[in-house]
């Protein structure tokens, strides 16, 4: 039997000239339709260096990143803080400390490591908060510190930074149940993959993914001398953080005034940090088992504990053991904007999908009715 | 000969198709149950072609989840052809008076040449970081055009070139124009060479808008949905993407080269 192939291929032809003309009648219908309402707002992946500039040029008409990236528009005069995520929800929680499961697995004195680990963010915490007030004599040297980590130019800017993050060392469950139903609102999960997973409700999920057993041991070493709870024998880690995000100042303050050195852990960077947000650390990082501590949001960790993991393997399984900051990130806008309907139908730069700002964005637009599209 | 006729040449297509997607399932089924796996790769994270198959039908049309509005892979196409569209369209109207400027009058050609010789060895995606800087809006469209120009440029200049020197003589016996010749002869002469300029630009055109969407982000648009489906894990849908990436750059090869087949009947 000859088959004609040239008619075979005429036919697909007009298909495909028929599936074309669809496509783009459907696409002027549906552009009528949302003409009616408010157009979504348009998230765009950005790095914060380049949301800062291109608010500036009047490239998108606001941002939302984590600190110092707003402080740093808002003293260079390109644009306004429109809401704080405190706003948005009060003393949400943001980054935390994680750790890696296969790391620990394979650690012997793993458990003695994270609480080590979670006293010295809390030792951080309560220094940050001390020297947040001017008059503190350790002040300046924070100042200093925010400065390096930030990659800060002007002590201004990295003051107003460090007064819009609430740095924290607990974990708040509840707060991160709340997170986990909102991600399942705003159909984040990979519905396959949360199938898998086995947990019957945020709540179970949470509670297996978050201790605050360690913080707890921190509490009762609070005041103990670094040398004393020193491990035995040092260790090393290979941490991993965001790039200059002053929500994890806790940590670089810790590493620089060598107090992990004191109690016995050397802290290495882990290949490919610090990450351009927390969504590549949970891949690149934890999941290919070259991170074994790191911080990073919540949302990160949340999402990517489901839809990245290979759960045979469970190869990006992570626990989380402290917090490390609440609230900290701003949505920052062109001075003629003056509310988020203003920003309908325009452009926002954002971190990248599945981060807290991400998710916070949506938590913003959801109270208002207004649609986002990413 | 029989092996080359229509019937079996579709038959051996379809089965070289069919067993490249089992071996894709089975790599990634053996890599699952660590029975074989290719070293430093997580084939294990790969989607089936199955899984694919179902991220592909999920992801066609636009979703909105509370606040959230998730495009589809319909309305990304439908974004990216366009600014491919947009770029070749203006790379069209650009390469093709430069083109036949070049091929025809010697003069223009030593002017040009050198310029067209360095440029045309930018890739365009060397171009994408200028095109961020300096350009505020339509840096995408500026990259498809960049990738389009150059094969329509030469092309063209071939097309011209190419013509029958006695087709040219025989019009100016007749007593053409010079503006004559160029409309009457040249032009319908180098038509097939810049209809093949034509097709390989939309092919280079087609890999650098993904590559710059990717960058120069915007919402929408196929580099964008497959980079935004990494960044949220769901590779399923990401591979779902690529493929579609890939069956519209062949659908757009051989409509081009079908549109030739019917309207440049002087030529075979």
């Amino acid at each position: 039997m000859m088959i004609d192939y040239t008619k075979i291929m005429k036919t697909s032809f007009n298909i495909l000239l028929v599936i074309i003309l669809a496509v783009f009648v459907a696409g002027c219908l549906e552009s009528k339709k949302t003409q009616e309402s408010i157009e979504p707002i348009n998230l765009v992946k950005m790095d914060g260096q380049g949301a800062v500039q291109r608010l500036g040029t009047g490239e998108i008409a606001g941002f939302i990143y984590w600190e110092p990236y707003p402080s740093t528009a808002i003293t260079k005069g390109y644009g306004k803080p429109l809401l704080y995520s405190g706003d948005i929800w009060k003393e949400h929680p943001c980054c935390v400390i994680a750790y890696n499961y296969n790391w620990r697995k394979n650690t012997r004195n793993a458990d003695d490591i994270l609480k080590r680990v979670a006293l010295m963010q809390l030792r951080s915490v309560e220094y940050i908060n001390k020297a947040k007030n001017s008059g503190s004599p350790d002040h300046e040297e924070l100042i200093n510190f925010s400065m390096e980590f930030g990659g800060l130019s002007d002590r201004q800017t990295a003051n107003m930074s460090i007064n819009d993050v609430e740095f924290v060392y607990r974990n708040d469950i509840p707060k991160e149940t709340t997170f986990i139903e909102r991600i399942q609102d705003f159909g984040i999960f990979d519905p396959g993959k949360w199938n898998q997973s086995g947990y019957k409700n945020a709540s179970d999920y949470a509670n297996s993914l978050v201790t605050n057993q360690y913080v707890e041991w921190a509490l009762a070493n609070k005041d103990a001398n670094l040398k004393d709870v020193a491990l035995k024998e040092p260790v090393t880690i290979r941490y991993g953080y965001l790039v200059n995000d002053i929500h994890e100042l806790p940590f670089y303050v810790a590493w620089r005034k060598g107090w992990y050195s004191d109690v016995g852990i050397n802290i290495t960077l882990a290949e490919g940090a610090p990450f351009q947000n927390g969504a590549f650390e949970m891949q690149k990082g934890f999941k290919s088992g070259t991170v074994d501590i790191g911080s990073l949001g919540i949302p990160p960790v949340i999402i990517h504990r489901i839809n990245s993991n290979d759960f045979s393997k469970d190869d990006a399984r992570v626990g989380v053991i402290a917090g490390m900051n609440d609230e900290g990130s701003v949505i920052v806008v062109a001075n003629n904007i003056s509310s988020l309907k203003d920003l309908g139908g325009k452009a926002v730069g954002y971190p990248g999908p599945g981060t807290i700002q991400h998710v916070l964005f949506l938590m913003a637009a959801d109270k208002e009715g207004l649609k986002v599209s990413y | 000969m029989k092996s080359n006729s229509p019937g079996r040449v579709l038959f051996i297509n379809v089965v070289s198709l069919i067993s490249f997607l089992i071996l894709w399932h089975a790599l990634v089924i053996l890599a699952r149950n660590d029975i074989f796996n290719i070293p430093f790769m997580r084939l294990r994270d790969v989607p089936t072609p199955i899984e694919t198959w179902y991220a592909l039908t999920g992801a066609l049309f636009t979703q909105t989840h509370g606040p959230g509005l998730t495009y589809g892979i319909v309305d990304h196409t439908e974004a990216s052809l366009l600014r491919v569209i947009q770029g070749g369209i203006v790379a069209f109207v650009v390469g093709v008076p430069v083109g036949i400027g070049v091929g025809y009058s010697k003069l223009i050609g030593n002017i040009l040449n050198p310029i067209i010789e360095i440029i045309r060895n930018m890739p365009p995606m060397a171009w994408i970081p200028l095109a961020i800087f300096i350009l505020v809006t339509g840096g995408s469209i500026f990259i498809v055009f960049i990738g389009m120009v150059f094969p329509i440029i030469l092309n063209t200049i071939h097309g011209v070139k190419s013509t029958d020197p006695r087709l040219i003589d025989a019009a100016k016996t007749l007593g053409a124009s010079g503006s004559k010749i160029v409309t009457m002869v040249v032009i319908p002469s180098a038509l097939p060479s810049i209809i093949a300029g034509l097709r390989i630009g939309l092919g280079v055109g087609w890999m650098a808008i993904v590559a710059a969407e990717m960058v120069i982000r915007s919402p929408i648009g196929l580099g964008y949905f497959i980079w935004n489906m990494g960044d949220l894990g769901r590779y399923a849908e990401m591979v779902a993407g690529m493929i579609v990436i890939g069956v519209i750059g062949y659908i757009m090869n051989i409509s081009i080269l079908l549109l030739q087949k019917r309207f440049v009947k002087w030529v075979d």
